[in-house]
């Protein structure tokens, strides 16, 4: 941390920074005049929605844009030194060791083909002078930094033979094993499970603070921003439009579209009776040329000077500029315009008739490969399931990858035969798959996506199915006008609704929704969980939505089940499994989520879960969660605990549950 | 690795004993027979018959075909019926030459495409498309001249018009230089083509690795483009190239047939064509066997060579 009084000069100074990516209908203009700068040890969150240029401007700092992309004009100052005039062999001799970089994806961004040591010891040998030896010796010693268990026998290991944690822990020793001033890290955690990022946020903090390291990361996740963040930059169609201290930001934002997203996110202590405030519409096309300020048209403050003229960033404080022309952004007029409806709990007449009935399910998957018959693997992905959804509910699933959320979907839907047990439902179950993008045919258009379901069915005749297919566009808030596009056409919260509409066409009694919010940005997320919650009060049809994104799943959901390694641990109402967790993993899933709030997070006890989730090759005879349990005892490693009553209408498979 | 070979090599036999099945029984399908064709007009119902008998046509199917098996793994392979010399010695005098053509082409292919390859997927990627568009637009244009084409246009222009390669010839082992002479044009017809096809896989496969997110990584840890580009970039995109590598193989041994015809190479295509015309049921057998099995083991050798170069190949 920076040291009280005495003067510093800025570790990273960016000045007018702009970044250019030339495709064949148009410039984009990724980066648009951006300018901050860092100190030595600081840690600065880059936030903002996808295409907002965030990655962009990471990769332009180290020039490490790779063809159509480049950067147009701006000065990059690292300790002083303007990165901009370097030749291509002294930003070699930069990058890794001045500046070190964590990736997002650790499942892509090691060498698949060269062994753990090899490419932690190249670095230290080139930019530390360090012998082969010496150089092992330390890739060992910061594996084990990283909590790499074991570290002299991993560090031989190839990348495919660990888990995406583990990856990205040895992304993490890699970058700072060279001992960089500053630390890029482009979204580290994203495609970790919650307990993993948990972690890696430690460890990230830890050893960042202890080298006096500076960090700068960016995320889409404001409680990462929260936990992580000295300050925060806002990033929206490639400008800086906000950049302030972490308090500053959350307690006093100034500018419209940092205090719209901050309202976006589901809150864990609101009652969350009212439907999410959201930002309408979607961020402009960065191929045209912007006149005036670029979030005018989602801002309920515009006038008519935001139109006319973009906003420079202006002093709001000492540490505190913002590009707006209103003085408080919003101000008092922050209140969502959207009518306040109570829409989330079931005070239906629906209540309490049971839909679905799953009794005492099991899927197991048996792999055995030519030459070892005899070592047959079974993988026990649902594993004595017992669940019930009522008519007009959102039953929430969660748990860490792995632990059967999707392959319990599967079964509800018919896709895989269950091994034993049973599923009864009233009704047809229809699904809404993750990534919109890829779960429709290219080459059909909207109408025929939706009417596909009906035709499948054979329902009504030509005439009926073209207005059933406009209705149900209609429900779902799009414009008949889209019905005629292709796919490639729409954006992806758009598609998710096209999603959501066919899923609906056949009038189903229960809707199965896997990770339906995950590939979306934090703004147009908030649009579709309030379209299914008008969905299920407006044609009381049941929900199953299955999400790691406990934040989400305990805003839209009445029940939740947490699910751990095929089995459920936890089920009840989701406030009550929110706020007072029985088991202690749910317990423990819970503290790993970033809330965002930094007030909060910084009294937040740092009870990270340790380990990893055990191989579910290995038949655990006790509890299944007892190795990473903190309340572990003999009776857990040998006597499995049954799912039973906790207080009212809560289950609970644990042998302390409180 | 070790438990990994001795699976393909199970394999290996497995395939064998399919190839040694299908050539002998396919060859029974064909209408006519070794002793009609041996006998030619000259003799009758009678006597053809007895040739038969004494040839051992006549015998069960199954009793012919475990004579077959036991001459093969004998190495026993019989005389040829037109000129009643042994096989073997046939094949041992012709398979060195063709097989030094192959792999002479297959090593002056891969150390000019590869490099071609790769420098065309760096220009791509970085934006430069004149000189990726003319070296693929070169490989196009190769992979569009057959090689009996090529074959006789070298031909017509380096030995006949410039005189630079004898055109036929003797060939012997004593002589080191006629060799590369003589096999100098055939060689390169044929390098040719294989050129065309591994340099434009090349180039995919490594345009494609350029942009994973490894390389980057190698690229944000301060590695030379060029160090990128042959520790990181090359060695992944080996995968693919070994692939095709392996599996033009089967293109380039037809090649081989077609290059010694017109070049008068004294090769096994060569002694496969004359075995072919004189209907010599023996010999042509035996050359379908060697052909099938140089190509089971070059697909052995592709899949070790996979399994060395990348630890994640599982079997």
């Amino acid at each position: 941390m920076i040291h009280q009084g005495e003067i510093l000069a800025p570790l990273l100074d960016v000045r007018n920074l702009r970044t250019e990516f030339a495709t064949d209908t148009g410039t984009v203009r990724a980066v648009d005049d951006a300018s901050f700068s860092i100190m030595p040890g600081e840690r600065i969150a880059v936030v903002g929605e996808s295409g907002s240029g965030k990655s962009a401007m990471a990769m332009s700092i180290l020039r490490l844009l790779v063809y159509p992309g480049r950067v147009v004009s701006g000065d990059v100052l690292l300790e002083g030194r303007n990165i901009a005039q370097l030749s291509e062999r002294q930003l070699n001799q930069l990058r890794g060791r001045s500046v070190g970089t964590v990736f997002q994806d650790p499942m892509s961004s090691l060498d698949p083909v060269m062994r753990i040591s090899k490419q932690m010891t190249a670095p230290i040998m080139r930019n530390l002078g360090m012998s082969y030896k010496q150089a092992y010796a330390e890739a060992v010693e910061w594996l084990r930094k990283v909590g790499i268990p074991d570290p002299e026998r991993r560090i031989t290991a190839f990348p495919f033979e660990m888990s995406g944690g583990m990856r990205q822990r040895v992304m993490i020793a890699m970058a700072l094993s060279c001992r960089p001033k500053l630390l890029i890290a482009d979204e580290p955690t994203t495609a970790l499970d919650v307990t993993i990022q948990a972690q890696i946020v430690e460890i990230l903090k830890t050893l960042t603070s202890e080298a006096n390291t500076a960090m700068m990361f960016i995320t889409h996740d404001l409680g990462l921003v929260a936990r992580l963040a000295d300050k925060v930059a806002v990033m929206y169609a490639g400008r800086i439009v906000e950049f302030a201290t972490v308090g500053e930001i959350f307690s006093a934002p100034r500018h419209p579209y940092t205090q719209s997203l901050l309202r976006t996110i589901p809150s864990p202590t609101a009652l969350n009776t009212s439907r999410l405030p959201q930002i309408p519409g979607l961020p402009p096309d960065m191929k045209k040329t912007l006149r005036g300020c670029a979030f005018r048209e989602r801002c309920r403050a515009a006038t008519e000077i935001c139109a006319r003229e973009a906003p420079e960033l202006s002093h709001r404080g000492a540490n505190h500029v913002a590009a707006c022309w209103q003085p408080e952004g919003l101000g008092s007029s922050a209140i969502d315009a959207e009518p306040e409806r109570a829409l989330r709990r079931n005070d239906g007449p629906f209540r309490d008739r049971v839909i679905v009935e799953i009794n005492n399910l099991n899927k197991h998957f048996t792999s055995s490969s030519f030459l070892s018959r005899a070592s047959r693997n079974v993988i026990r992905a649902v594993n004595g399931v017992n669940l019930r959804v009522r008519q007009g509910e959102t039953l929430g699933i969660v748990g860490e990858s792995g632990c059967g959320k999707s392959t319990l979907a599967r079964l509800l839907l018919g896709l895989e035969r269950p091994c034993s047990g049973e599923i009864f439902t009233e009704g047809l179950t229809q699904m809404v798959f993750q990534d919109p993008a890829s779960s429709f045919n290219p080459k059909m258009r909207i109408r025929n996506i939706i009417e596909e379901p009906l035709l499948v069915k054979g329902k009504g005749d030509w005439r009926t199915r073209q207005t059933r297919v406009e209705d149900l566009v209609k429900l779902v808030g799009l414009d008949p006008a889209h019905l005629d596009r292709f796919p490639g056409q729409l954006s992806g919260g758009q598609l998710q609704r096209i999603a959501v509409a066919r899923a609906l066409a056949l009038e189903p009694s229960v809707v199965v929704a896997d990770e339906p919010t995950s590939a979306l940005d934090v703004s147009v997320r908030a649009q579709i969980i309030n379209l299914l919650a008008d969905l299920k009060q407006e044609l009381g049809v049941a929900f199953v939505f299955i999400s790691h994104d406990l934040l989400t799943v305990q805003y839209i959901s009445d029940r939740i089940a947490v699910m751990y390694l095929g089995e459920v641990v936890e089920y009840g109402p989701a406030d009550l499994v929110f706020n007072s967790p029985a088991h202690p993993y749910t317990k423990a899933l819970i503290d790993a989520v970033p809330i965002p709030d930094p007030a909060r997070e910084s009294r937040r006890a740092s009870a990270v879960l340790r380990g990893e989730l055990p191989s579910p090759l290995n038949e655990i005879s006790g509890c299944t969660f007892a190795t990473r349990c903190p309340l572990a005892t003999e009776q857990c490693r040998t006597e499995k605990p049954k799912l039973r009553q906790h207080r009212k209408s809560r289950e609970a498979a644990c042998h302390y549950a409180k | 690795m070790l438990a990994y070979s001795l699976k393909k090599l199970l394999q290996l036999v497995v395939t064998t004993i399919g190839v040694v099945t299908l050539v002998f029984f396919a060859m029974r399908l064909i209408p006519g027979d070794a002793a009609a064709a041996m006998a030619g007009d000259t003799l009758s119902g009678a006597a053809l018959e007895r040739l038969r008998d004494q040839m051992g046509l006549n015998d069960p199917l199954i009793v012919q075909f475990w004579t077959f098996v036991r001459s093969l793994l004998v190495l026993d392979l019989g005389r040829t019926l037109t000129t009643n010399l042994p096989v073997s010695d046939l094949i041992m005098s012709a398979a060195p030459i063709t097989l030094l053509i192959a792999i002479a082409t297959i090593i002056l292919a891969i150390a000019i495409a590869i490099p071609l390859g790769t420098m065309a997927a760096f220009m791509a990627h970085k934006g430069h498309k004149t000189l990726d568009n003319m070296i693929t637009g070169l490989a196009m244009i190769i992979d569009l001249m057959p090689s009996f084409w090529t074959a006789l246009v070298f031909l017509l222009i380096f030995s006949l018009t410039l005189g630079w390669f004898p055109a036929s010839g003797p060939i012997s082992w004593d002589d080191p230089y006629t060799i590369v002479m003589r096999l100098a044009l055939p060689i390169l017809v044929l390098s040719l083509s294989q050129v065309a096809i591994l340099a434009r896989m090349t180039r995919t496969a490594v345009l494609e690795v350029l942009s994973e997110d490894y390389v980057r990584t190698a690229r944000a840890m301060g590695w030379s483009e060029l160090r990128v580009l042959f520790r990181h970039a090359l060695k992944n995109a080996a995968l693919p190239i070994v692939t095709v590598v392996g599996l033009s193989f089967g293109n380039l041994l037809n090649g081989t047939i077609i290059v010694e015809a017109i070049f008068t190479i004294p090769g096994v295509g060569t002694v496969l064509i004359n075995g072919i015309n004189s209907r010599d049921y023996q010999l042509v057998q035996v050359l379908m066997i060697f052909y099938a099995m140089l190509f089971v083991f070059i697909n052995f050798a592709t899949d070790i060579l996979y399994r060395a170069l990348d630890p994640r190949v599982k079997f």
